[in-house]
């Protein structure tokens, strides 16, 4: 399944980009995989993920087109 | 809850209360105003922030923030969220929050509880930007 990423914050400055496109992904644990074997520093952040607009838990399935989001720490205000 | 584009002018802040007085079972508004600040950092001063938001999800968690105050001051009548997106120069603002309430205390604490909780559940970031141009990302203290 084709699946979109976008990073904010830090995440974007650590990867170089807010929005990365993935083919072929076959699972959310080989996402993740592919991510952090793209940009290895971003293992040494903490964030989340949201998947379309929701925060994301160990049990999430994505769906193709899905929107898959990292999420450094909120800074509002 | 509205994301500006830039800073938020000051005009807002009569437009909003204009708005609640058109609401006549409200006693109080309190109002917090959030401007940029010119920190100053290994010896850099900032003068801007860049905010970027998650756009979709920021109105989802508004709406949640909404529900919470809502639910712990049962005096709230309204609540009004304007926070920037994008450049914000030193002096400007960046945060509007007006919460109307038949009374002032409730008004005035119900105000507080919404800046504390857009600030923990907003999916806003900022950049600080400083006189030399150069930046970094910054986190709540």
């Amino acid at each position: 399944m084709e699946i979109s990423v976008l990073f904010f914050g830090v995440l974007a400055e650590v990867t170089g980009t807010s929005r990365k496109h993935y083919r072929d992904i076959e699972s959310f644990d080989d996402l993740k995989h592919r991510i952090s074997d793209d940009f290895p520093d971003i293992t040494q952040y903490s964030f989340r993920i949201a998947v379309n607009n929701k925060i994301a838990n160990e049990e999430s399935l994505l769906r193709h087109d899905d929107e898959v989001v990292y999420l450094p720490p909120f800074a509002g205000g | 809850m509205h994301l500006a584009n830039g800073p938020v002018p000051p005009g807002a802040i009569s437009e909003l209360v204009a708005k609640g007085g058109q609401n006549h079972d409200c006693g109080a508004h309190s109002l917090f105003v959030g401007q940029v600040k010119r920190d100053q950092t290994d010896g850099k001063y900032v003068s801007a922030i860049e905010y970027s938001a998650y756009e979709e999800m920021v109105i989802g968690e508004a709406d949640k923030i909404y529900k919470s105050v809502l639910s712990e001051f049962s005096d709230v009548k309204a609540i009004d969220i304007i926070h920037s997106k994008g450049l914000v120069k030193a002096g400007e603002i960046s945060l509007l929050v007006m919460v109307s309430a038949g009374h002032w205390d409730h008004a005035s604490r119900a105000c507080a509880k919404t800046v504390e909780l857009i600030k923990e559940k907003l999916p806003v970031w900022k950049k600080e930007i400083f006189e030399d141009n150069s930046g970094q990302s910054k986190e709540n203290e």
